[in-house]
């Protein structure tokens, strides 16, 4: 057997971001593997510290773009913690209509990428097209397909007016019948099994000690989901079911994000539904004094962390992340341990790994 | 000549994509451009390369983090020589709200010539589209020689468009208070004010700005609005000539003739909903006129 080391980047994995493996071969099997990051450090602790907390927002709108929304509404939570400051029912509602809305497109996303990397092109371009409904809904919404930029210290800046909900509500009926379609795809398409069914497996002890998050972990059968575990937001009063697989595989994955996606159809409907009346943000330009804090969420990707701390002047004296893609990229070690090489892109994607939010 | 108009193919240009280090929302916009039918690049006869040496048009995202460059550079040199290279986002023209970083190397243009910026954070795709489309024009001009041509009409926005995308903001001197929030909240630092002799003068950087609208949402005069204009494409050689301007006269205190920036109507309006005579009179007045007017005595 020959021992081999190569190295692997972007365009070889087909990754939207520049992420660098070196990996090394027993024949054509993977042995080991390290994680070669920092093409996108952009040095977002320096920078924030350098930003007002009005300017933060949008800064950390843009730590990374397919998650943009959790950043700044963790980022505002923990603002607030500090302040003491509570937000309106209906801007806590409306903060998770926008979360829920990037976790479709996030995850949609991810399945997309995937169904590209092992030759589905047909099948790619379907779950693109069927994002485009999430896409076009953030547009008219928001104004922009992206960063919706809805938050603001103490509430959100956007408001549904009955003619926007009633236009979201469609969105939401358009996107039930194609999801439900894909999770049958995803779960029994024989061509997807044969790439995904027992490929990249993460056992479920090796998920607990690699501390895995998110969609990776309950693909491994953990039951953790902040938005159940700690509700924030209006989490405590919406119903739905954790979302999890036992398998460990890509395909478990794959079957918890679609499985979630058609939840958060759900969540965005009974928030529609149980829209309550009133304003959208507490204070516009509140006094944020000195003091620390923690927020979290549940990212598209997973558990998001932030620790604020403040000295009572405008701009936060010290911030820190813990996002998911830093357990879970460390995981893939144990997922791609013994794969033929063949699979190494599949199995990267299928942690849809978030290499701006973890280099930052 | 008559080899190429005899062929029954065209040969589809190659577009190359290289993330210098981005937050990956123009990457996820682009990759939308080659897989979603309306906004497809093959309806402009493109197709994208995973190869280098294949590229006709690079298309560069992201800041140029300082970890990243030699990596960009090598895969820049191995594109041929004969190319069109678009910047996408704010961030490779200006480093959009990663400006100032340590880690930040841009504007990517002390590397390597820019031929077309397409301004936005991301940039949607009907406007990646009318960048690439740019760029096929300035590719055209280079082949046959000669300036790019544009078609005339290409600048106006489809009537089925109806998406009220954030685009370029306007700016209205004639509401401005001179108070600066939007200045204070922008995180791309795309705002400047600066005094003149007039007056207080305003710029805003189109390629710096990311369209976030915080300026205009914290505007307490609404002389910030964000408009639905986003064609902000252009070739890289006019980057400084995006811009949003306007002056806000000073006029004479109408005690001492001190120049001041007089009170905005609607900042009265929003302050006391009907104005009297009083307060009309009170708003030409600088502040150390008003205290005279309204205690007897200039408070010292």
């Amino acid at each position: 057997m020959t021992t081999k080391i190569i190295e692997l980047g972007p365009h070889q994995l087909a990754l939207e971001e520049p992420m660098y493996f070196r990996v090394q071969l027993d024949g054509d099997r993977v042995a080991d593997l390290d994680v070669l990051p920092g093409q996108v450090h952009r040095g977002m602790e320096h920078l924030v510290m350098r930003r007002n907390f009005y300017q933060n927002i949008t800064l950390l709108e843009r730590l990374c773009s397919l998650c943009s929304n959790s950043h700044p509404s963790t980022f505002c939570a923990a603002v607030e913690e500090v302040a003491g400051i509570a937000i309106p029912e209906r801007a806590e509602y409306l903060r998770a209509v926008a979360d829920e809305i990037k976790r479709i497109a996030s995850h949609l996303f991810c399945c997309a990428v995937q169904a590209n990397v092992i030759g589905e092109t047909a099948l790619f371009r379907r779950v693109m097209e069927v994002r485009e409904i999430m896409q076009r809904a953030k547009e008219a919404i928001y104004g922009n397909r992206m960063d919706l930029a809805a938050n603001v210290i103490g509430g959100v800046r956007y408001d549904l007016s009955a003619e926007g909900a009633a236009f979201l509500a469609r969105q939401m009926e358009a996107m039930k019948q194609p999801l439900d379609e894909l999770y049958l795809q995803y779960g029994n398409n024989p061509a997807l099994l044969v790439r995904m069914a027992g490929v990249g497996v993460l056992p479920r002890e090796a998920a607990l000690e690699y501390a895995v998050v998110g969609p990776v972990a309950r693909g491994c059968g953990i039951d953790y989901d902040v938005r159940k575990k700690s509700p924030y937001c209006a989490y405590d009063r919406l119903e739905f079911e954790v979302a999890v697989q036992e398998a460990g595989d890509v395909r478990a994955r794959n079957l918890v994000r679609l499985a979630e996606a058609r939840q958060s159809v759900s969540l965005i409907e009974q928030c529609l539904k149980g829209l309550p009346r009133g304003p959208v943000c507490a204070d516009t330009l509140p006094e944020i004094p000195a003091g620390e804090a923690i927020a979290k969420s549940e990212a598209p990707r997973g558990e998001l962390m932030y620790y604020l701390r403040t000295d009572g002047s405008d701009m936060p004296v010290r911030l820190k992340w813990r996002v998911p893609s830093y357990m879970n990229w460390d995981a893939l070690k144990v997922m791609l341990k013994g794969e033929p090489v063949a699979n190494i892109p599949l199995i990267v994607n299928s942690i849809d790994p978030c290499i701006a939010c973890t280099d930052r | 000549m008559h080899i190429q108009a005899e062929g029954t193919a065209i040969k589809p240009v190659r577009l190359f994509r290289i993330n210098t280090g981005s937050c990956n929302g123009c990457d996820v916009e682009l990759a939308v451009t080659s897989a979603v039918t309306e906004f497809d690049v093959e309806q402009l006869n493109c197709r994208y390369t995973e190869s280098a040496h294949e590229a006709d048009i690079v298309l560069v995202t992201g800041p140029l983090t300082v970890r990243a460059r030699e990596e960009v550079l090598r895969l820049y040199a191995e594109t041929p020589r004969e190319k069109v290279t678009v910047a996408v986002g704010v961030c490779p023209v200006s480093g959009g709200v990663f400006r100032g970083s340590y880690a930040v190397d841009g504007p990517l243009e002390r590397y390597l010539p820019v031929d077309v910026n397409i301004p936005g954070c991301p940039p949607r795709p009907q406007a990646l589209l009318a960048g690439i489309r740019e760029a096929l024009e300035i590719r055209h001009a280079r082949h046959e020689g000669g300036e790019p041509k544009r078609a005339p009409g290409d600048r106006k926005q489809s009537d089925t468009d109806n998406f009220p995308a954030r685009g370029r903001l306007s700016f209205d001197a004639g509401a401005c208070v001179d108070c600066r929030m939007c200045r204070h909240v922008c995180a791309a630092g795309a705002i400047r004010f600066e005094e003149g002799e007039n007056g207080v003068r305003l710029t805003l950087w189109h390629n710096s700005c990311v369209f976030c609208g915080l300026c205009s949402y914290y505007c307490p005069t609404g002389a910030l609005s964000v408009t639905g204009d986003w064609r902000l494409d252009h070739p890289a050689a006019h980057t400084f000539r995006q811009v949003e301007r306007g002056e806000v006269p000073y006029a004479p205190c109408a005690g001492c003739g001190e120049p001041i920036i007089p009170a905005a109507p609607q900042l009265l309006h929003d302050a006391f909903r009907r104005p009297n005579p009083d307060i009309e009179r009170l708003k030409s007045l600088c502040p150390a006129c008003r205290q005279q007017m309204s205690i007897g005595v200039p408070r010292r």
